[in-house]
C-alpha cells in the first residue's frame, strides 16, 4: 500500500528535520497554481530526491525552499541547528545549469561562497583572507581539482564543473544543499562519482535534496523519495519502498 | 481569405515603396540637389580641389605628427575618463543594482547625455576650459560616458538569471553581486565595447580641433580655409593612416577577446 504525502505520516520518524514546508501554495501569474499544497520535512544527512515529470513543479519548489520565491499561502521555515546562523549559509542553492561566472578561476567561484563574510573594501579589491583561500582550496582539492583550481570554469568538462559547484556550495558550510537537475547531463561513471561525494558529506550531516526525472537514479542512490505530480506531493517515503514500475505510475 | 491576406500585405507594401519614392524626390528637390547644373558645377570644383591637392606638401609634418599625437591622447584619455564614469553609472542604471525607479531615473540622465553629439560637448568644454586637448578630452569623455553606459547596463541586464541567483544565494551583498557575477560574466562584452568606443573616439577627436577643442582637426579646417590643400593632404593622409593602425589593432585584440565569450560555452 503506498502511502501519501502528509506531515503528520512522517513526522515521528524524522530525527533532525532542516527545512519544513507547510501547504505551501504557488503561483507565477497570480492564477494558475504550480504547487498545490506542498507539506514537506526534508533532513540532514541523507539524500533526499523528488522525482516528477517535465513541468511538475520541482524547480519551482527547489527556488521556494531556498527563498528565492515566497509562497502565496503556506510556509517555509528553516531550523536552524545552532542559534546565530544566516539561513543564506544554511540552505546551499545549485541551480540546474550550475550558476558559475564562467569567466572566473574554479577557486574563485568557491571563494564567492565565503561573500557573505567579507567586508565591502576586502571585496572591492578582491582581498580574500588567508584562510578563505586554503579553505576554498581544501575543498576543491578533497573533490579532486587540486590540478584545475586556476583554470576558468568556462575551461572545465562538465563534471568538473559540478564539483566546482558543489564546493561553492560546501564553501558555505551548509546543513542542507538543494540541487537541481544535479546530474542529469553526465553519464554513468561520472554520475557515480559525483554521488559518492555527496555521500562523503551526507555522513558528515550534510542533507541534500536533489530533484531528477530519471527513476533509476533515485533507486540506486536516494535514502528518501519524493514523488511530485503538476504541483502536488503523490509519495514520500523511504527509498526501497517502491518498485520502478510504481514510480513510473505514481509519476503519471 | 488566406489568399487575400497575402494580396493585402503586397499591396501596403507597394504602397510604402511609392510613398517612400516620393518623399525622396520632394526631399531631393528641396535640398536642391535635382538641379543638374549644380551637379556640373560642382564636378568641376571637386576636380580644381583635387588638384590642388597633389603634390602633398611633407614641410608641414612634423607639426601634424604632433598634432596627430594629441589627437590619440584626446581618444585614449577620453575613452578611458568616459569608461570608468560609465561602469559605475551603468551599476546604477542596472535593475540587478538598483531599485526600478533609480535605475530608470539613471537611464533618463544618461540618454540624455547621449543625445549629445561629441563635437557639441567639445564646444560646451571649451567654452569652460578654453581652447585646447583638455576640452576636447571631456568632451569626448562625456560622449564616451553616453554611449557606453547604455550598452554597459544593456549586457548588465542580459547576465544569465541563473547565475544571478546562484551568487545572491550565498548571500552577499548588491555590489558583491556585481563586483563577482555581473562583472566578470560581461568582460567580454565590457572590453570588446571600450575597443570599439576607442575607435570611434579617434574619429571624433580628429574633429575636434574644428571647435578648438585640440589635435589634428584644428589643422585640417585651417588649411581649407587658407586654400592650403597640399598641406590638407598631408593632414588628411595622416589621419587616414593612424585610423586605420587603431582599427586594425583593435580589431585583433577584440577577435582575440570573442572566442572565449561566454555566451557559446
Ligand atoms: N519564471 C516562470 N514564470 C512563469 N511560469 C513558470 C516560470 N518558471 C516555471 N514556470 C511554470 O511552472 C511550471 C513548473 O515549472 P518547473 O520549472 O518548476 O518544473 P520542473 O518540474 O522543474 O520541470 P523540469 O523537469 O522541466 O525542469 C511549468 O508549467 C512552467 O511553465
Ligand atoms: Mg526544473
Amino acid at each position: 500500500m503506498l502511502k501519501t504525502a502528509g506531515l503528520d505520516t512522517h513526522a515521528a520518524n524524522l530525527y533532525n528535520p532542516c527545512l519544513i514546508a507547510r501547504d505551501v501554495w504557488f503561483s507565477y501569474d497570480g492564477h494558475t497554481h504550480i504547487l498545490k499544497g506542498i507539506n514537506l520535512m526534508v533532513e540532514r544527512g541523507i539524500m533526499t530526491m523528488i522525482l516528477g515529470r517535465s513541468g511538475s513543479g520541482k524547480t519551482t519548489l527547489l527556488r521556494l525552499l531556498k527563498g528565492l520565491l515566497h509562497p502565496q499561502k503556506g510556509s517555509v521555515e528553516v531550523r536552524f541547528s545552532a542559534a546565530g546562523r544566516i539561513p543564506d549559509r544554511i540552505i546551499a542553492y545549485v541551480p540546474q545549469h550550475l550558476g558559475l561566472v564562467r569567466n572566473l578561476t574554479a577557486v574563485e567561484n568557491v571563494l564567492i561562497g565565503c561573500l557573505s563574510s567579507i567586508g565591502t573594501i576586502r571585496s572591492i579589491l578582491r582581498a580574500f583572507p588567508k584562510t578563505a583561500i586554503e579553505e576554498a582550496q581544501e575543498i576543491l582539492r578533497e573533490l579532486g581539482l587540486s590540478h584545475k583550481m586556476d583554470e576558468p570554469v568556462s575551461a572545465l568538462s562538465g563534471g568538473q564543473r559540478q564539483r566546482v559547484a558543489i564546493a561553492r556550495a560546501l564553501m558555505l558550510k551548509p546543513e542542507m544543499i538543494l540541487a537541481d537537475e544535479f546530474v542529469s547531463q553526465l553519464d554513468p561513471v561520472t554520475t557515480r562519482e559525483m554521488f559518492v561525494i555527496m555521500h562523503r558529506f551526507t555522513k558528515r550531516g550534510v542533507g541534500f535534496l536533489m530533484t531528477t526525472h530519471e527513476t533509476d537514479l533515485v533507486a540506486d542512490y536516494a535514502d528518501r523519495i519524493v514523488i511530485m505530480k503538476e504541483g502536488v506531493i503523490t509519495y514520500e517515503g523511504q527509498q526501497g519502498g517502491l518498485s520502478e514500475p510504481e514510480m513510473i505510475e505514481l509519476l503519471g | 481569405m488566406n489568399k487575400s491576406k497575402t494580396v493585402k500585405r503586397l499591396t501596403v507594401r507597394r504602397f510604402v515603396i511609392l510613398a517612400l519614392l516620393i518623399l525622396i524626390t520632394i526631399g531631393l528637390w528641396h535640398i536642391g540637389l535635382l538641379d543638374v547644373a549644380q551637379w556640373s558645377l560642382a564636378a568641376g570644383r571637386l576636380r580644381e580641389f583635387s588638384c590642388g591637392l597633389f603634390p602633398p606638401q611633407l614641410n608641414s609634418l612634423p607639426t601634424l605628427a604632433g598634432a596627430m599625437i594629441e589627437t590619440v591622447e584626446i581618444a585614449f584619455l577620453g575613452t578611458m575618463l568616459g569608461f570608468f564614469a560609465a561602469l559605475p553609472i551603468a551599476f546604477l542604471a542596472s535593475t540587478i543594482f538598483s531599485g526600478t525607479a533609480v535605475a530608470y531615473a539613471v537611464r533618463l540622465m544618461i540618454g540624455a547625455v547621449r543625445t549629445v553629439p561629441s563635437i557639441l560637448w567639445g564646444i560646451i568644454f571649451v567654452v569652460a576650459f578654453g581652447l585646447g586637448p583638455a576640452a576636447g578630452t571631456i568632451g569626448v569623455a562625456f560622449y564616451t560616458l553616453g554611449y557606453l553606459g547604455k550598452l554597459y547596463y544593456e549586457v548588465f541586464e542580459g547576465v544569465d538569471a541563473e547565475v544571478l541567483e546562484a551568487v545572491r544565494g550565498v548571500g552577499c551583498s548588491r555590489l558583491q553581486l556585481m563586483l563577482y557575477a555581473v562583472l566578470p560574466e560581461s568582460a567580454n562584452a565590457i572590453l570588446s565595447q571600450l575597443l570599439f568606443m576607442f575607435e570611434y573616439n579617434i574619429r571624433a577627436s580628429a574633429i575636434m580641433g574644428f571647435v578648438g577643442a585640440g589635435g589634428i582637426g584644428y589643422y585640417l579646417l585651417g588649411y581649407v580655409q587658407m586654400l592650403q590643400y597640399r598641406n590638407l593632404l598631408t593632414a588628411l593622409l595622416l589621419t587616414f593612416v593612424v585610423v586605420m593602425a587603431v582599427d586594425c589593432l583593435s580589431r585583433k585584440l577584440r577577435t582575440a577577446i570573442l572566442p572565449a565569450n561566454p555566451i557559446t560555452s
